[in-house]
Parts: C-alpha cells; structure tokens; sequence
C-alpha cells in the first residue's frame, strides 16, 4: 500500500497547485493565428487549468481541504443541469460499489486502470493534470500525452471510421473544423472508467468531441457522451485548457510491467454500503 | 597483376568493398518528398518487412518464428566473452525473459524493426515517431544536445540532424532492460546508437544503426533494414497494448458483459 499512498499524496499537491488560481501572465490576450491552409494554429502544449480525475462532479476537493478560501469547483458535467451522470439504475449501483472499492480493493477489477498503468482513453485523459501536445500536419491532428505514452492521430480527410467490432484504447476518431472549433467523432472505443470514485463507459459509448478556442491560449474541451448501455441520455462534461510551456516531453513509461498493481489488494476490507 | 598493388591501395580496396554495402543508393534529390522548409518528409506510415525482431541475425523458422535474413551488416555480432555467454543464456530462457514477452516498451533499434507499423509524424523541430506497439511515442528532437545523464529510459534521448538528405540521429541514455531482438541479443545501459534514414524513393526509406556499447561487444557494428511506407488507402494506426491483454477480463466492469 506504501507506493499507493505515495501516489495518492502526490496527486493531492499536484491537484492543490493545479486548482490555485493562475493570473494572466500580462493579461494580453493573444489571438488566435491561422496556419498556412486555414486552420487555427493550436499547436503546443496545453493542460486543464484544474486537473485531477479524481471525480467529474466534484473536481479537484482536495484543494479546499488546504485552503478554506477556495471553493468547491463545479461540477464538470455542464448537461445535464444537476451535473452528475445520468446512469441507469443497474450503472449507478455499480458506480456507488466501485467508488468504495477503489479504496478498499478485494478484487483485480477494484483497481483502477490508471494504477495498472493502462491507456485512460477518451475523455479522460483530458482532466488529468499531464500535459498535452497538439500537432498539425499533413491533414490530421495528432495528441501526445505527457504519460501512459498515449497518442491519437485524428484524420480530418472526411474518411471512413473503422468497423465498429474493432475496439480502441483511444477510440477512432474523425475531426473537422467549423470555424474555431474542432469537432471530433470518436467511435469504436474500449469501455473505460472515467475517474478514480468508478465513474465508466460502455464499449458502446460514442463520444463527440468540441475543442473550442477562444484565442491563442486557451481552448474549452467538451465530450458529449452517448452510450445506451449505461446512461439514460447523453451527456456533457467541459473542462477549461489552458497553453503551458514549450518545453520538451521526456520519456514517461508508468511501471512497464515492472510493479504488479495487484499487490494492491486486500485480503479483509469493510463491506461494502448497502445499495 | 593485382598482386602489385602497393599495401595502401590495397587497403583502399578492402575499404571499398567492406563499405560498399552500407553506402545508400540514396534517391535523386527530385524523388524525395519534402516539408515546406525544403527538408526531406518522412511524414507517414512506415513498417519494416523483416522477421529480425525474432532474430537479427540470420535464422531458420522454428515454429511461431519464421525465419528469414538477418539484418546484421556481416551476420556477426562482436560479443565480449561473458557477454556472448549472457546472449546463450537470454536465448535459453527467451519464452519468458524477453522484455517483449513481459510487454516491456521494446527500446530502439527493436521498435523500428518489430512487425508492426509506425508513423511519422514530422515538424520543423522534432520527428515523432509513434508506435502501434503499445502506443509507444519516440521523440527525435532535431535541436538541443542530450541533457546530461546519466538517466535511463526505454527509449533513450535522441538528438537529429541533417546531413544532407539525411536524417542521422545519435541515441543515448538507455536502459539495460530491453533486447535487440527475441534471440536474446541484448546491450547494456552504455548503449550509443547512431541511426540514419535514407530516402531509397519516395515510398522506400533505409534505416542503418551504428551499435555502440563497450560494456557488451569488442567494437561497434551494424544493422540496416528497409522501411516500407504503407500506401493501402485509409491507413492508420490501430493498437496492440500488449500488457492491457492480460486485465482486459477485468475491464471494463465484467457486469458489463451482460447488460441489464
């Protein structure tokens, strides 16, 4: 349990530090540049301005615990209105079982992904706090992660997605842009958990992404996701990105195989809440 | 008659021959596709046809392996005594103690040469190099020098630079982790790689690596291999999280196999 602790203590720093509020650097706003073919130019590395996917519905809590002046952030989830996922009955249970078991793990599932060093996917990956880097080239978008060497390649060339038996750590994805938004169609992904508190998908889930800049610096990510398995109508989540220094990305390989999560586990834990 | 040639022409002559090979019948400048900067494009998918990640060196099939050439320039490596000693035993136990097979990231050279594509993606600053093979990301940075070690990464640091129409790039900071291939020839963390990318034609890249590592072989040698560019319309990526395999029946949620 000593490497878990540890992992878990260093998220809350890095979430308090994330969720410290950032001033301007000089207040200018730059706007956004265009590219040679007409795109906005997004290039560069960007992050969440708050990161942490502890939880969508209450991001980032720990920071309060520090500073009482800081409040509770809002709930990632813009839509629907009371900002928490609207699952079916069987899902909710689920969630409420796993969110115990995340703390007390009794079995190999109990685990989370990212503790087994396993690709977050979509949309996750865009609430934590590792930076992000986006490439344009050659028709396409491409993401690279700061950690889980994770990346996506993003065609924009209008071609047709996979076939929907194939399933993807990172989905399959079609973008296009309409003005200063990237619109993403992402499909044919794995079911994932989208946070630490057993929040999840289904492999049937379809994901449209909205990556909106309001000018060179900043950009606001929405996922809107729809996933009959387990919700019971689409819904929304935004988290506010932020440009963060050019700075070279190093090599980030989590465990590698080299830890085995499973030791993890408990052989007694209390029992889980009644349902 | 040639048995006059004085002993320096000689030498000349053994020079030529030793080197003709690893001389690139590199394209016509015209034949190579460019950035806008003028530079040659490497953008693109790319895999090499080649069983060397089973073994660089030349090789019979054996079942689940199929043989074929090696990539070896010359077919020999340079091992040091016990380091050729250490290659036998990595051969005996190769089922279980290649890095590959615990779903290690594979290290370079052997990523390039793995049966699975890569793509390029390139900028006026850095080449990317993203694997399908456990999504693994390689990051030629065409400025700056290797930060001062020592580290040791999977992947090490790789600085590029042009030399005319070709990329050369000089690779430290390694681990001692990782395998040449699944024959058991393996280096050391002192692993110096200097690699060159020469475009053959437009479609067809040669990969040549200088291996350099005096903890494991007696001088540097080398391998080369050709990059094909995968032209089928539509190609893309798709994944082999080679470790995820093993914990994909516990994820998703196994109650998510049969939905309510």
């Amino acid at each position: 349990m000593r490497t878990q602790l540890s992992i878990g203590i260093v998220g809350v720093l890095l979430l308090a530090a994330a969720a410290t509020p950032v001033r301007g650097q000089n207040g200018a706003v730059r706007p956004l540049e265009r590219l040679p073919d007409g795109q906005p130019n997004v290039q560069g590395v960007w992050g969440p301005v708050n990161g942490g996917s502890l939880s969508l519905t209450n991001p980032v809590p720990q920071a309060a615990d520090f500073d009482k002046s800081i409040k509770p952030l809002p709930s990632r989830i813009i839509d629907p209105p009371d900002g928490k996922p609207p699952y079916q009955p069987w899902a909710a249970a689920l969630q409420k079982q796993q969110n115990h078991y995340y703390a007390y793990p009794m079995r190999p599932e109990h685990i989370d992904t990212q503790h087994r060093c396993m690709l977050s996917g979509v949309p996750r990956l865009f609430t934590g706090i590792p930076s992000l880097r986006i490439f344009q080239t050659n028709g396409q978008i491409v993401l690279v992660w700061d950690t889980y060497h994770a990346y996506r390649v993003i065609p924009l060339d209008g071609r047709p997605h996979v076939a929907p038996n194939v399933k993807l750590y990172m989905g399959d994805s079609r973008g296009r842009w309409e003005g200063n938004t990237l619109i993403v169609d992402t499909r044919s992904v794995k079911g994932q958990r989208l946070t630490y508190i057993g929040d999840f998908y289904s492999e049937n889930a379809q994901i449209m992404e909205r990556f909106t800049w309001t000018d060179a610096d900043n950009f606001t990510y929405e996922a809107t996701i729809t996933d009959p398995t387990v919700f019971t109508r689409p819904w929304t989540m935004r988290v506010a990105e932020r440009r963060r220094p050019n700075e070279e990305m190093w090599e980030s390989a989590c465990y590698e195989g080299m830890t085995d999560p499973n030791k993890y586990l408990l052989k007694n834990a209390p029992p889980p809440p009644t349902q | 008659m040639w048995l006059r040639l004085s002993r320096s022409t000689f030498a000349l002559l053994v020079v030529l021959l030793v080197c003709a090979p690893l001389a690139a019948a590199q394209a016509p400048p015209s034949a190579i596709p460019r950035t806008p900067d003028g530079k040659p494009n490497f953008s693109g998918i790319w895999q090499a046809l080649t069983t060397a990640s089973w073994d660089i060196q030349d090789h019979g099939a054996q079942k689940g392996v199929p043989g074929g050439p090696g990539i070896v320039v010359g077919n020999e490596i340079p091992y040091q005594p016990a380091a050729l000693a250490r290659k036998k035993q990595n051969y005996a136990a190769r089922a279980t103690e290649d890095p590959v097979a615990k779903c290690y990231l594979p290290g370079i050279p052997r990523l390039v040469y793995m049966p699975h594509p890569f793509q390029i993606v390139q900028t006026p600053n850095e080449l990317m190099m993203l694997f399908e093979f456990v999504h693994a990301v390689r990051f030629v940075f065409l400025s700056g020098q290797h930060p001062p070690g020592p580290i040791e990464w999977w992947l090490g640091d790789s600085r590029g630079r042009w030399e005319g129409d070709t990329l050369v790039v000089d690779a430290v900071h390694f681990n001692d982790q990782t395998w040449f291939d699944n024959a058991g020839n393996f280096h050391s963390e002192a692993l110096h790689l200097v690699e060159r990318f020469t475009f053959l034609d437009a479609d067809h890249v040669q990969y040549d690596v200088r291996v350099e590592d005096p903890k494991v072989f007696t001088r540097p040698w080398d391998m080369r291999v050709i990059l094909y560019r995968r032209k089928e319309p539509n190609a893309q990526l798709y994944d082999y999280e080679c470790y995820a395999f093993d914990y994909e029946k516990y994820y998703p949620y196994p109650e998510m196999r049969t939905p309510q």
